[in-house]
């Protein structure tokens, strides 16, 4: 990819980021709300695009470093004070280290083994989040401070979804890049040429396990309570899953695009038809599943709007 | 093989699959700076010993010798950084990346990344690829996924390469053209070459030294005139007379 094409991707980040920065003052909570949770899925889907996408394991557990984020912010803030800012550097460890010693032995899995493995792990991390009592407070959950934090949480959210735009965006073209995707193509082939793979997946996967540590503790701060339940819900891994595939795995815009088109779509379903929205939401998909089989960026390759390929 | 300098010794190489013994003891040396050629029926486990030699299998017995080293029991990725590169009897180009990408993805990460792609952009010249540089692996007609595959085992400039049927599936203008590049390879640059072929043509005529295997076991080796009239070989070929 030439430097043109560099400085015209950084420059519409940068609109991007002004735009974010502006809207804050001039919406109010609620919206404020959505484009947080928005740029929280972002930086979810982009995530699990590192090892799912570009690398090809899919994972079915992600909501686990994500959890754990929030159970380092929940824990740290309400039994030992801790400023929140400061609580996301110890959940982004805990996941980065979590990441190390569950990826060793399941990133020898392939296909739907490595997906039923991850899955199991996020659902043994959600049981010792549950019985751990002492740590965790159990099933009781933990509520945090009743303050207003749409402000402070909405620009945290952003200054981690750049950093998780930008992480990715160097991921995705770079030869570090390219030879994930050489694993996601053949890891046979790969390793025959060249590539050591258990480096590679391990080091993608806990790169991809860090920031949703971030999002799942400023989301804590966010929504004042947290319980396994509803930390460790498959439901957020889906739509991880689901964002990212939306707009076109593999890639670095389509995860962002398939966010930020789903994600507002789903919310206006729920407001136009509260009764069904989950049926119109369903019915979006499926359309897009049909006729866009491997996303936006996927089309837009097809049609010849967007190149080939990441590194040109 | 006195006076000649070895590129590759293996010896006694073994490797069973339950009760099929697919390399039962298999022993020869490779020349090095030659075109060697690796024959026998289907099933004689040529194919198994590239394997064994790349390390996408593991020997059960027996030793690979390169450069003064015994490379067996190392990870195909230990293999190749060493010096040994490789292709497929199967193509296994990468299928959703480009032609550009493919070939990026075998150049060595302590090649400054300049140097990477002058490297790429050259041999894509050298194969003829460069106008499809842009295009999927998986949308280049068979030959020119060999020739893709064979540009991208040269990506780190590898002392020792290994061709597993690079005339299979290919055109013969095509064909002509990859053993061109063989040739130079060999001729201008001084590599080893070892190729496993159906192909008697390609063996008999570009290949200086061919080693036959049946069941496992080489049968026999020489100059590709002498291995022609062996009566070992005409028998794992045809059978009894």
């Amino acid at each position: 990819m030439g430097q043109k094409e560099h400085l015209r991707n950084f420059g519409m980040l940068a609109i991007l980021i002004i735009i974010l920065c502006a809207l804050p003052s001039n919406i109010n909570l609620y919206q404020r709300s959505v484009i947080m949770f928005t740029m929280m899925y972002v930086v979810l889907s982009l995530s699990w695009n590192i090892i799912s996408g570009y690398t090809g394991y899919v994972s079915f557990g992600h909501v686990m470093f994500y959890g754990i984020g929030a159970y380092a912010t929940g824990i740290l803030v309400v039994d030992y004070g801790w400023h929140w800012i400061a609580t996301l550097f110890v959940g982004v460890f805990v996941s980065f280290v979590v990441s190390l010693v569950i990826g060793f032995p399941v990133l020898r899995l392939k296909g739907p083994y490595f997906a039923i493995a991850m899955l199991g792990a996020a659902e043994g991390t959600r049981v010792v989040a549950t019985v751990w009592e002492d740590l965790t407070h159990g099933g009781e959950g933990i509520g945090l401070p009743n303050i207003e934090n749409s402000f402070e949480t909405y620009f945290a959210m952003l200054v981690v979804m750049l950093v998780t735009i930008v992480v990715s965006y160097w991921v995705g073209h770079s030869r570090f890049g390219i030879r994930l995707n050489a694993i996601r193509e053949d890891e046979i082939a790969a390793e025959s040429l060249g590539i050591n793979s258990t480096f590679y997946k391990l080091f993608a996967f806990a790169l991809s396990a860090i920031f949703p540590a971030a999002a799942g503790g400023i989301q804590a701060y966010k929504v004042l309570y947290i319980d396994p339940e509803t930390e460790f819900f498959i439901l957020v891994t889906i739509y991880m899953k689901l964002f990212a595939m939306f707009g076109g795995k593999g890639t670095v815009i389509g995860p962002i695009l398939g966010t930020f088109v789903l994600y507002i779509v789903q919310e206006i379903t729920w407001v136009k038809f509260p009764t069904a929205h989950l049926i119109a939401f369903g019915v979006f998909i499926v359309l897009v599943a049909r006729f866009m089989p491997r996303g936006l960026m996927g089309f837009a390759i097809d049609k010849g709007w967007a190149r080939k390929g990441m590194v040109h | 093989m006195a006076d000649m300098e070895i590129a590759l010794d293996i010896q006694h190489l073994k490797k069973y699959f339950g009760g099929i013994k697919a390399v039962d003891g298999c022993t020869f040396q490779v020349p090095r700076g030659q075109i060697s050629g690796l024959i026998g029926p289907n099933g004689s486990g040529k194919t198994t010993t590239f394997n064994l030699l790349t390390g996408v299998l593991e020997a059960d017995s027996g030793e690979v010798i390169y450069n003064g080293e015994n490379i067996v029991g190392l990870k195909p990725y230990e293999i190749f950084n060493r010096g040994i590169s490789r292709t497929f009897q199967i193509t296994r180009i990468y299928r959703e990346m480009t032609v550009f990408e493919n070939m990026l993805s075998a150049s060595s990460m302590k090649m400054p990344v300049r140097e990477a792609r002058e490297r790429a952009e050259q041999l894509m010249e050298f194969v003829t690829l460069t106008k499809l540089r842009g295009e999927y692996g998986g949308n280049l007609s068979y030959g020119q996924q060999k020739l893709l595959e064979f540009a991208r085992a040269l990506m780190t400039d590898p002392d020792l390469i290994l061709l597993d049927e690079p005339a299979a599936g290919v055109n013969r203008t095509l064909l002509n053209n990859l053993l061109d590049h063989i040739h130079h390879l060999q001729e201008e640059q001084g590599k080893t070459i070892l190729i496993v072929e159906h192909d008697m043509n390609v063996i008999m005529n570009h290949c200086e030294k061919v080693f036959v295997l049946d069941y496992g076991v080489k049968i026999a080796e020489g100059l590709p005139e002498d291995i022609q009239t062996n009566e070992d070989v005409i028998e794992a070929y045809f059978g009894h007379r």
